[in-house]
């Protein structure tokens, strides 16, 4: 068998057309992940009655399950609801208007949130007791020392964890096949039909996928330069 | 002025606090002294709700809260009236000295910037920080830490500021930078109260001393009284086995 070089770089120019909607997805649930995932944190850490229980199962049971599942679960389950709510409100909308790419929107962002949780928990244990103990001294609330001491600093210590989830995110993002979104992988799978030469569609694919992985890991590396500055004196 | 009144705490089954009262008239230094584990820096910790007693009751300037069952709103007016300089310094690490000190005007005060910024700039200049005031903790040493940190507590105003043991995480050398500054403000006629184990400091800066052991009060007065003529048989074994400077005796 002979690489055709020349097909991949053809291959390559028409994937670099699904690249917005596999970061379109990954960018939407790892925001709404993290969203999710610090809310989780928060309610599991103070241990927040009624809610502990049910973020505590909820991190369980999407951890315990595949990305895959959830996305069927969503895509045959949602339609379901929404269309009972809507009957019963009398409203005239149906679940046939939600687009594709909005049911991998909602399941990713459900299937982050449960790992982003855990991640944002081990940033929250990694700062010191003594520094919410600080912000109660000088007065203030549990809420001021949240957002002004303690998320800033688990944040930072989360980042190399937060990368992780996100290139696991992107490299996900290739299961909205299944719901007939167009992603990276779809895109290879439709060009190469036309000849049949997939080993040089996916191969294409996978370049794209390093070269984002690549920018990922790079944007990391400056963001944790920039939000590590105060721990430049080495010790603490 | 603070008066604590019958202030018990345990940890489980260890009653660490056995029903304290105290009495701190305003402008007066207190030093509390005693053996690890009599509850020094609990009691101290109790008094901004740090430690949850489990009971009693404290009146700070007119304003009293009951221990037995302390609402949330009280608790914050209560630790807005404290402050508290503590042994481990506890700066917000994320945060440079200066911002340290605005934090609190900023966020609890709500004072403008340019107001804050002024205030914690003086504050830090006093406690001889003025060059230091962008940089991060983790560039500062314990003693400059521990300075900022006082520098933070003052910036308040508090009504009393409370002093866990500031010197103990420090190496010997740096320890008199700082104790120079607590001197200097104690000059100032701020309510301190100074859980210390510098016998000689709190002999000279401290305008009432309190020995603890035990979870109680054994005694208290006046400094001249308690370090040459204590009364109880435990305060004079105290002082026997420490001799000034913490210089021990075999």
């Amino acid at each position: 068998m002979k690489l055709d070089f020349a097909f991949i770089w053809t291959a390559f120019l028409q994937l670099l057309t699904a690249v917005p909607t596999a970061l379109a997805i990954t960018v939407v649930s790892v925001s709404c992940g993290l969203l999710i995932g610090t809310t989780v944190a928060i309610i599991r850490l103070y241990k927040i009655p009624v809610l502990h229980p049910i973020a505590a199962s909820y991190v369980t049971f999407i951890r315990g399950t595949p990305m895959l599942t959830h996305l069927l679960l969503i895509y045959f389950g949602l339609p379901i609801i929404v269309d009972g709510i809507s009957e019963a409100l009398g409203l005239s909308f149906r679940s046939v208007s939600i687009p594709m790419i909005g049911f991998a929107y909602i399941s990713f962002s459900i299937t982050a949130g449960a790992y982003m949780s855990e991640v944002v928990r081990s940033g929250l244990l990694a700062v010191n007791r003594g520094q919410i103990e600080a912000a109660y001294s000088i007065g203030m609330t549990t809420s001021q020392a949240m957002r002004r001491i303690i998320l800033p600093q688990a944040f930072s210590a989360s980042l190399p964890n937060l990368s992780n989830s996100v290139i696991g995110m992107l490299h996900g993002s290739t299961l909205a096949f299944t719901v007939s979104v167009v992603d990276i992988n779809a895109k290879a799978q439709i060009v190469a039909s036309t000849n049949w030469k997939f080993f040089e569609a996916y191969l294409a694919a996978a370049l794209i996928f390093w070269g984002l992985t690549f920018i990922i890991e790079r944007l990391t590396a400056l963001a944790e330069k920039r939000f590590n500055l105060y721990n430049r004196g080495g010790v603490s | 002025m603070i008066k604590l009144t019958q202030i018990k705490k345990s940890f489980g089954r260890n009653e660490v606090l056995k029903g304290i009262d105290l009495t701190v008239k305003k402008g007066e230094v207190v030093a509390i002294l005693g053996p690890s584990g009599s509850g020094k820096t609990t009691l101290l910790r109790c008094i901004n709700y740090l430690e949850k007693p489990s009971d009693g009751q404290i009146t700070i300037d007119e304003f009293t809260v009951n221990y037995k069952r302390p609402d949330k709103k009280d608790i914050h007016t209560l630790r807005q009236k404290s402050a508290m300089v503590f042994q481990q310094y506890n700066l917000f690490k994320h945060k440079t000295a200066l911002e340290n000190v605005m934090e609190g005007l900023l966020i609890v005060k709500k004072l403008p910037k340019e107001k804050a910024r002024q205030i914690s700039v003086e504050l830090l200049d006093k406690v001889g920080l003025g060059n230091k005031l962008d940089a991060y903790p983790s560039e500062l040493s314990g003693g400059q830490q521990q300075r900022v940190g006082i520098a933070r507590a003052l910036a308040l105003n508090p009504e009393v500021i409370l002093f866990d043991e500031p010197t103990s995480a420090l190496d010997p050398e740096l320890v008199g930078e700082v104790l120079g500054v607590i001197r200097k403000i104690a000059k100032e006629g701020i309510t301190m109260i100074i859980v210390t184990h510098e016998m000689s400091f709190a002999q000279d800066v401290a305008n009432h001393v309190v020995f603890m052991d035990g979870g109680v009060i054994v005694e208290e007065g006046n400094p001249s009284q308690i370090f040459n003529n204590p009364k109880e048989e435990r305060t004079k074994q105290f002082f026997k086995r420490i001799t000034p400077d913490g210089v021990y005796s075999i």
